[in-house]
């Protein structure tokens, strides 16, 4: 019982240490800037849904949210179609180099994403697509599809092969067996995988900010132009960056089962 | 074979209708664009300082100018200030319903549209259309040759798309967009200036008057130079401490390691202290950043190669901020940035700031604030800055930002001009004065003067009075002997940073900073990528040489704080208002 007690207690400290900082961008996006700082105030006194009002009443604002979306949900299903088939190949089949390759992969996940800025700057303009959403799903599967292959082939691995022989056995064609019956028993690693394709390219900024400029400007970038030559404009700053939590809360919530066991039978 | 009779008759019909649709058609586009303009001008542009019909006027120049360009998409990104968001707004809304050509401006901080011009002239690959882009960067883009001229885009291919009523005369800020080659490289779009503030309430209340005199023998007053700023920041902060029981202080400043450090100074600390030479807009043949230009070519920034980064005025200056800012300002000051320091003062325990822009004044105006009277008129003022002991009458005395739409080559022609176009609109006299109104931020004479602004005038501090003064020429942005902004602003805050926290000593933090610029345009020279006066630097020597030569860099003075001088504020506006009537 004590010992509960004491858990309990390191927990939620635990938890309020964790929540702080959230509490507090929540806490200023419903502040004016006046209160904001002039005072310091636990809850907001004034309070205002001003800050929340500009962003979903400007455009140029709330579009920022819905290319965020667009080149995130791209890059998603681009990793899952890519990184599927060639996880399965790393673990079933054996070819020259196939060690090397696997290894290879992920080590393009150790460069950091400011050496590939230029040259992808330069290969997306001379091709037409600079400012498009595809040009910044693209970039991101760069570092997103070894990390989903690494993944998925931990779970392949982890179903065994007489699988696969007894579908043919039955007489499933390759691509009925994978779709119907492969893919629901690894969906844990699937769902693994989503999310942390979904978790970079949500928060990658650089090439996002590089390769855009007006159709397809992310969030992230959007929310610079609360600061200005006259000051940062912390309410509507506060507003985005809560309106940025959100959709990761969204994906964690409906990914947290598999989540779970995911990283139980992964890799990772 | 049967013959048609009646072809040439339907023929002709079909003609007549498709002809009379057309010309109506044709007459409807010319109804929408001039309605839109009426519209506009009668319900937005209401203040101005021509009549309706000479705005119908220039509307309507515009609607026919931009023909050519109708259905274009063009994109044109700025830093976001009150101004830029009224033209993203409302200007390019307006633009795009008297002309056709849709205009999306975006706004981003102002270190990514630094970001995004360097990209595109460094890849050739367009990706704005325009840029309104501080015009400290003319050096910049005169030396690289990758920026379109605006005086070689008007006599040029852009001489039918450029507005007969642009009347650039008109503008203040020319000077500091036009290169030695004589050619404007930048159109002015947005200016404020870094002032003096105090709180003008505090100053004039007698027994805090009485007190100043008799300690420091002297009238409390706007201070002249830095010893009687000095003077008054240690009166507020050791002496007075308290006003209505409110913790006050002389002084604000901000000392966090960070790039908005840099433009505390870059933008014009030295100039005030009086490390360059004499010479409006920027010193000649040194500047305020220190930088020696012999024949157009920038040949040193150390002492030793004839610059003044690391002389006794820019050593003297620096050692001031960091003393000013440990003795006198609030201790949480030590860890603000820029945009964190800014809005202090507004909080109403500050008495005052040599350093602060313009650019502060809507905000330090809004009802309810502790440093604004019942009736809305603000209990501070704005002055011109003091100098310091090395400062001398003909020298610049403090920064001014000039937002500028700059063009560059690397923009296809068709989208540089519809940019044109619209970078004219935002300026144009019939949209200019409202748009100053809002932003603050005033670019013509003819607005300056209007009456609106001075029906405005008492509710901003003094910002119009500035504005109208003869003193007005002595804030100026970073000149021509700046080779490269970007490379050589980023090295400031780090090498100022060291001064501001202790690590390092005022003279060894410049000669740092002075090596690093000197290292960074030797480089430029060497890669020899500018097309006209690029860096060439001299042979170091002894750094005596150059104190025994005239002007900067000026040798130590022994006395760096002479007896403090100060001006009482209705004084200063009487001379202003004196100049301006003769």
């Amino acid at each position: 019982m004590k010992m509960n007690k004491r858990k309990n207690f390191g927990i939620t400290a635990y938890i309020i240490l964790l929540m702080l900082p959230i509490y507090w961008l929540l806490n200023m996006s419903f502040k004016t800037n006046q209160e904001i700082l002039g005072q310091l105030t636990l809850f907001p006194h004034d309070f205002t849904l001003a800050n929340y009002a500009t962003i979903f009443t400007d455009p140029s604002w709330y579009s920022g949210y819905i290319n965020s979306m667009i080149y995130v949900s791209m890059n998603v299903v681009i990793t899952l179609l890519v990184a599927l088939p060639a996880a399965y190949a790393f673990s079933r089949y054996k070819f020259v180099g196939d060690k090397h390759l696997f290894f290879w992969l992920l080590s393009n996940r150790m460069a950091p994403p400011a050496v590939f800025l230029l040259p992808f700057f330069q290969l997306y303009s001379s091709i037409g697509l600079f400012d498009t959403h595809i040009a910044v799903a693209l970039a991101h599967c760069l570092f997103n599809v070894p990390l989903a292959v690494w993944i998925l082939e931990g779970f392949i691995s982890g179903v065994p092969k007489e699988y696969d022989e007894m579908a043919y056995i039955d007489g499933y064609s390759f691509p009925k067996f994978f779709v119907k019956i492969f893919i629901p028993m690894i969906r844990s690693g699937i769902g693994v995988a989503a999310f942390f394709a979904f978790m970079f390219s949500w928060v990658e900024l650089l090439l996002a900010r590089t390769l855009t400029s007006v159709d397809a400007q992310p969030i992230g970038a959007i929310m610079t132009r609360t600061m200005g030559a006259s000051g940062i404009d912390w309410g509507v700053l506060s507003a985005a960056g809560v309106l940025t939590i959100l959709p990761g809360l969204l994906v964690v919530w409906f990914v947290r089962n598999h989540i779970a066991t995911g990283f139980a039978l992964g890799r990772v | 074979m049967l013959k048609n009779k009646k072809y040439p008759k339907a023929l002709m019909l079909s003609m007549a209708v498709s002809a009379a649709s057309l010309g109506l058609s044709l007459g409807a586009y010319a109804d929408q664009y001039s309605d839109a303009a009426k519209k506009w001008v009668s319900e937005e542009f209401e203040t101005s300082t021509l009549s309706q019909a000479e705005q119908l006027k220039e509307m309507a120049w515009f609607t026919e100018a931009a023909e050519q360009f109708r259905g274009m998409e063009i994109n044109v990104v700025s830093e976001t200030i009150a101004t830029h968001e009224y033209e993203s707004n409302v200007l390019a809304k307006a633009f795009a319903e008297i002309t056709g050509i849709k205009v999306t401006h975006n706004l981003i901080q102002e270190g990514d549209v630094i970001e995004k011009l360097q990209t595109q002239m460094q890849s050739g690959r367009n990706i704005y259309d325009a840029y309104v882009n501080d015009s400290d960067l003319v050096g910049t883009h005169w030396r690289y040759g990758k920026v379109v001229s605006i005086s070689d885009m008007m006599a040029g291919d852009g001489k039918s798309v450029t507005n007969p009523m642009l009347d650039l005369d008109d503008f203040i800020g020319l000077d500091f967009t036009t290169a030695p080659d004589g050619k404007i490289y930048q159109l002015p779009d947005q200016q404020f200036a870094n002032l003096y503030w105090f709180r003008a309430d505090w100053f004039e209340r007698e027994d805090l008057r009485k007190q100043f005199k008799d300690i420091y023998g002297y009238e409390l007053g706007v201070p002249v130079n830095w010893s009687a700023y000095e003077d008054i920041a240690e009166f507020f902060t050791v002496s007075v401490k308290e006003i209505d029981g409110q913790h006050v202080y002389g002084h604000m400043d901000y000392g966090k390691k960070d790039p908005s450090l840099g433009w505390r100074f870059t933008d014009a600390w030295f100039s005030m202290a009086g490390a360059g030479d004499k010479g409006l807009p920027n010193g000649m043949p040194v500047d305020e950043w220190g930088i020696r230009v012999e024949e157009c070519h920038p040949v040193g920034s150390s002492v030793t190669r004839g610059g003044a980064t690391n002389g006794p005025a820019a050593v003297y200056a620096t050692e001031k901020y960091v003393d000013w800012l440990r003795k006198y300002a609030p201790p949480e000051a030590q860890g603000m940035t820029f945009s964190e320091a800014g809005p202090v003062p507004a909080q109403g325990n500050i008495a005052q700031q040599i350093f602060w822009y313009t650019a502060f004044t809507s905000s330090m105006t809004e009802k309810g604030l502790p440093v604004v009277n019942e009736d809305g008129t603000p209990k501070w003022r704005m002055a011109p800055s003091p100098h310091g002991p090395y400062w001398e009458e003909g020298m610049k005395l403090g920064y001014q930002d000039v937002g500028s739409w700059t063009f560059l080559d690397s923009t296809p022609k068709k989208r540089r001009l519809a940019a044109w176009l619209y970078a004219q609109f935002t300026v144009a006299k019939t949209v200019s004065l409202e748009k100053t109104l809002v932003g603050l931020t005033p670019i013509r004479e003819s607005d300056i003067n209007s009456q609106a602004m001075t029906d405005a005038a008492p509710m901003l501090g003094g910002l119009v009075e500035f504005y109208r003064s003869p003193d007005r020429v002595n804030w100026s942005p970073t000149g021509t002997n700046v080779p490269d902004y970007p490379k050589l602003a980023q090295l400031w805050w780090q090498y100022i940073a060291q001064a501001a926290s202790g690590e390092r000593t005022p003279q060894q933090a410049l000669d740092g900073l002075a090596e690093a610029q000197d290292k960074v345009m030797m480089r430029l020279e060497r890669a020899s990528v500018m097309a006209t006066c690029g860096p060439k630097l001299n042979e170091p020597r002894e750094a005596s040489y150059w104190f025994n030569q005239p002007g900067a860099p000026k040798a130590k003075i022994a006395n760096e704080k002479p007896q403090g001088e100060t001006v009482p504020y209705k004084d200063l506006l009487k001379r202003w208002e004196g100049a301006r009537k003769e």
